[in-house]
């Protein structure tokens, strides 16, 4: 392999693991506050991008669609946790997880009646398609993707770490009973929790749209996959979902470099369920279930 | 007519043998176990055998690792360093299923009954290792199927009304008292055929004359060469029981011998005066 | 031979359920089973449906009703049915029939491949690895274009045979797959009150079981756990092999999540705790499917009609906010079962 093709796996890689993080971030936002695993995460991807779409061939410009699209997909996410989620707290995790998989449908639905079949497209960013760098291509969307994933990272870094309520979110987590003592309202984080995982996902719709097309399905499979990433590398830690999704993005890129048709879409993910379950939790995790 | 525990197991399910191990005397050895979470160590070393027969009591201060060894022994929890010994064979290592095979059963301090049916299926899933009726011939409801069925159903009544309780038989464990949960839970573990009962704080949440019946079941299931080893920190009721005593204090065995030894040893009245009353009204 | 005869006298005999079950059971066969005599075609080919999704719910509500674990895969299994049928019969030209056990058989095995390892995880880390695996399933057949077609399908898959019918027969179709469906019924009922049905309701955390309760009486657990998970996927797999027999024509797509998720929806709908609720919860969904398809004008056929995937959403949170325990509940309570019940006085 030369050394242009490598680049360009990396560079790919990068890509992908930017996506796959942001991703699995959405989800380690809202499983670390409230221990549901919201698999609806995919659609507020898909309402991200839709959305931005729409709003841009109405003629708004592209920064201001954006903002709208997140906007509009952080109120779904209130609405999600206020009318579905917020009412059945009491029941079991298992019973979370299949009322986020009742949501997707309905929001699946919803995008399939409003904006129907067909795929949709956004330009790039950069308004070019393409960059070359020491040869290798590049799209013109990754140093976008790039750039927006690290600043997303580092912003819910200095958040949580940082902030009284980032702190308080991470308290609700760790300990619900010992935060609700101090005066932190459960509730309140918990909301808090989905309106910015639905606009962390927003935001990764929007910046994915250049590059892989958008259409009413692909909400599921993409939450299969921010899973995935999230588990193998620790869906407690948010440095577990960073390793995790940067691993998934390598994996894929290199797969799909080196074999030739589309066999890497299996067989990335089957090798990161096998590192999985070789470990049985995830690679940063050090004890108990992950 | 008090029915005899061990010979309705042996005689309504005759499939199931005990084998006898060949040294007789030592049923369970534990030698040198010791077990940490983590940077806190809960067991450090601890030795004892029990002797086919009798009653060992553990006793000590809360968060002696009591329970921890009962977990240890069954095969909850794995130990890190040390060995055990059952009927001659070493089980540490074993998972509880297999540990149960070879005739060990435990009572938990939380009973940990199965909400989701009734008394006496309770008992009768106490009574798994008694059939073999695997998933093929329930299915299909073969003969076999059906007359393990109905032994198992009555193994288990017999069970619980051994333990007084079978009027209770189709109610759901949630409507029992925590008394009369406790004696299904006994009821269940006994069901497995076992040699050897592990009871983890057994009189805890008992009323006084509960507290009474278990002692009587107690004593009868040893004058029928049951095996019991009872994790307690309840002082003033074990003396009448125990024919062997141990004390447990921050993982270590500080003593050992009968009672009437216990009572009277220093080190023992240190480690409860210390902390804790050396007569407890019940946890 | 058994006892000491006078000990049994003493203990009052059981009485069984199985007395009314059968009989329900019986009247419910009866129904299905002549219902083909009067129906005009159309009503026949939603019933196949309804038989279809019936048999791959019920093995899915052993595994989520009985041992309480989640699969959010299971549509693979149905895929894996369908396709090692597809292949055996177009690339190595097996016969239908043998090539439906056979595919049950292989499928049953990778379930228990895979089995082995999962269940050393909990709950919800099984949903999400399900979810998965469903993933590469749909892709793995994707690219295996040789063997498979690819996305495109597979086409021209041999129809299953019995002296003159065949499966292009509707009714022949009809008969076949409800037959395979009352035999699975009667499995399922037979299995759940029955020692191995117990062991598994005993280490069913979320509906009040005890993992360590049950370990410590000798049910090994992760065994367990294993054999329902084979179970429900060799049921998965017969539907399957009976749908591409029946349609001919198989793709990827509708082995994807969509379906695992239906049928999940099916099964908590009709109520996770008995293979009834199979037929409740796919008589439900597919009657919706009709009644919205009839009265409104649908993009496109199949899952994926917007009006049906915002029913369905709408249904299951319902269902889950408001009937956690689904509809056979509802049954439940207006005619009592007793389990183990005594005749005493």
């Amino acid at each position: 392999m030369d050394f242009s093709t490598a680049l360009q796996i990396f560079f790919s890689g990068l890509n992908l693991g930017s996506i796959y993080t942001a991703l699995g971030l959405g989800f380690f936002v809202v499983y670390s506050v409230t221990r549901v695993l919201n698999l609806a995460q995919g659609e507020f991807v898909m309402l991200g991008g839709m959305l931005t779409v729409s709003f841009y061939t109405m003629g708004i410009p592209l920064p201001a669609s954006i903002a709208l699209a997140v906007v509009i997909t952080g109120l779904v996410g209130a609405g999600f946790y206020r009318f579905i989620i917020y009412p059945a707290r009491n029941a079991s995790g298992a019973t979370k997880v299949f009322l986020t998989l009742g949501f997707s449908f309905i929001i699946e639905g919803v995008a399939l009646r409003v904006w129907g079949w067909e795929f949709r497209i956004l330009p790039a960013f950069l308004d070019t398609p393409s960059i070359q760098l020491w040869g290798a291509t590049i799209f013109g969307q990754t140093p976008w993707v790039i750039g927006i994933t690290l600043l997303m990272v580092i912003g819910l870094f200095l958040y949580f770490g940082r902030t009284i309520q980032g702190k308080a979110l991470r308290a609700c987590a760790n300990e619900p009973l010992g935060a609700r003592l101090m005066g932190i309202s459960i509730e309140r984080m918990a909301l808090f929790s989905f309106i910015l995982a639905a606009g962390l996902g927003a935001v990764v719709g929007a910046l994915i749209t250049p590059l892989t097309m958008t259409s009413y399905s692909m909400g599921l499979p993409l939450a299969a996959k921010g899973l995935l990433a999230a588990f193998v590398g620790g869906i407690t830690r948010a440095e577990g979902v960073i390793l995790g999704g940067f691993i998934y993005g390598m994996i894929e890129a290199i797969t799909a470099g080196v074999i030739p048709g589309g066999y890497h879409n299996a067989i990335a993910p089957l090798i990161l369920v096998v590192i999985f379950l070789s470990r049985r939790r995830g690679l940063l995790v050090t004890a108990g279930k992950g | 007519m008090k029915a005899n525990l061990a010979g309705i197991r042996t005689v309504i399910m005759p499939r199931r043998r005990r084998e006898r191990s060949t040294d007789d005397t030592r049923l369970l050895e534990v030698s040198n176990v010791s077990k940490s979470f983590g940077v806190l160590t809960v067991l450090k070393k601890v030795s004892f055998s029990v002797a086919r027969g009798n009653i060992l009591v553990m006793i000590g201060p809360n968060g002696a690792g009591k329970s921890t060894l009962l977990k240890i022994i069954s095969g909850l929890l794995p130990l890190a360093e040390g060995e055990i010994w059952f009927k001659g064979q070493k089980i540490n290592g074993m998972t509880p299923h297999q540990t149960a095979a070879l005739g060990i059963s435990q009572l938990f301090q939380d009973i940990q009954l199965f909400r989701n049916m009734t008394v006496v299926e309770n008992v009768m899933v106490g009574c798994h290792l008694q059939a073999k009726t695997d998933f093929m011939s329930s299915g299909l409801r073969l003969a076999r199927a059906r007359v393990d069925e109905q032994s198992i159903f009555e193994a288990a009544m017999k069970q619980l009304s051994l333990v007084g309780l079978r009027e209770k038989a189709s109610s759901p464990p949630g409507s029992l008292s925590w008394g009369q949960q406790k004696l299904v839970g006994l009821a269940r573990a006994l069901a497995t055929g076992s040699e050897l009962l592990l009871l983890d704080e057994p009189y805890s949440g008992l009323l006084s004359d509960e507290v009474d019946k278990l002692n009587q079941l107690i004593f009868e299931l040893q004058s029928q060469g049951m095996t019991i080893l009872i994790v307690e920190h309840l002082t003033d009721i074990l003396m009448g029981i125990a024919s062997q005593v141990i004390v447990l204090d921050y993982g270590e065995k500080i003593a050992e011998g009968t009672p009437i030894e216990i009572q009277k040893n220093k080190r023992v009245i240190d480690a409860y005066l210390g902390g804790e009353q050396l007569e407890d009204e019940g946890s | 031979m058994l006892a000491n005869t006078r000990v049994i006298k003493e203990i009052p005999k059981r009485v069984a359920t199985a007395k009314r079950q059968n009989l329900v059971l019986a009247l419910f066969a009866i129904v299905l089973l002549t219902i083909p005599l009067g129906a005009s075609p159309y009503p026949l080919t939603v019933m196949v449906d309804i038989g279809l999704y019936s048999i791959i719910t019920m093995g899915l509500i052993m595994l989520m009703g009985l041992a309480g674990q989640i699969s959010l895969g299971h549509a693979a299994f149905v895929g894996c049915g369908a396709y090692i049928s597809g292949i055996l019969t177009t690339k190595y030209d097996f016969d239908p029939w043998p090539a439906l056990f056979l595919a049950a058989l292989i499928t049953g095995g990778i379930a228990a491949f895979i089995g082995r390892f999962m269940f050393k995880l909990h709950g919800l880390i099984l949903a999400g690895v399900t979810l998965a695996l469903n993933l590469v399933f749909y892709h793995l057949v994707s690219s295996l274009i040789d063997l498979t077609g690819g996305a495109m399908g597979m086409m021209s898959i041999p129809p299953l045979s019995l002296g003159p019918f065949t499966s292009q027969n509707l009714f022949f179709n009809y008969y076949l797959i409800w037959i395979i469906a009352i035999l699975l019924l009667i499995f399922s009922l037979n299995l759940s009150d029955s020692r191995p049905g117990r062991a598994l309701r005993a280490l069913n955390v979320h509906a009040g079981g005890s993992e360590d309760a049950a370990q410590v009486v000798g049910v090994d657990v992760t065994k367990y756990k294993v054999w329902v998970f084979v179970l429900s996927a060799v049921y998965a797999s017969l539907a399957g092999s009976a749908y591409a027999h029946y349609t001919r024509i198989i793709e990827p797509g509708t082995f994807m999540v969509q379906l695992s998720a239906m049928v999940a929806l099916m099964a908590i709908i009709g109520g996770r705790s008995s293979p009834w609720g199979a037929f409740l919860g796919a008589g439900l969904i597919v009657g919706l499917r009709q009644l919205l398809r009839e009265s409104i004008p649908v993009l496109v056929g199949g899952l994926s009609g917007s009006y049906e995937l915002i029913a369905y959403g709408i249904i299951l949170v319902v269902a889950l906010l408001f009937m956690p325990q689904g509809l056979i509940s509802i049954v439940r309570r207006a005619a009592p079962r007793k389990r183990a019940v005594l005749d005493e006085s």
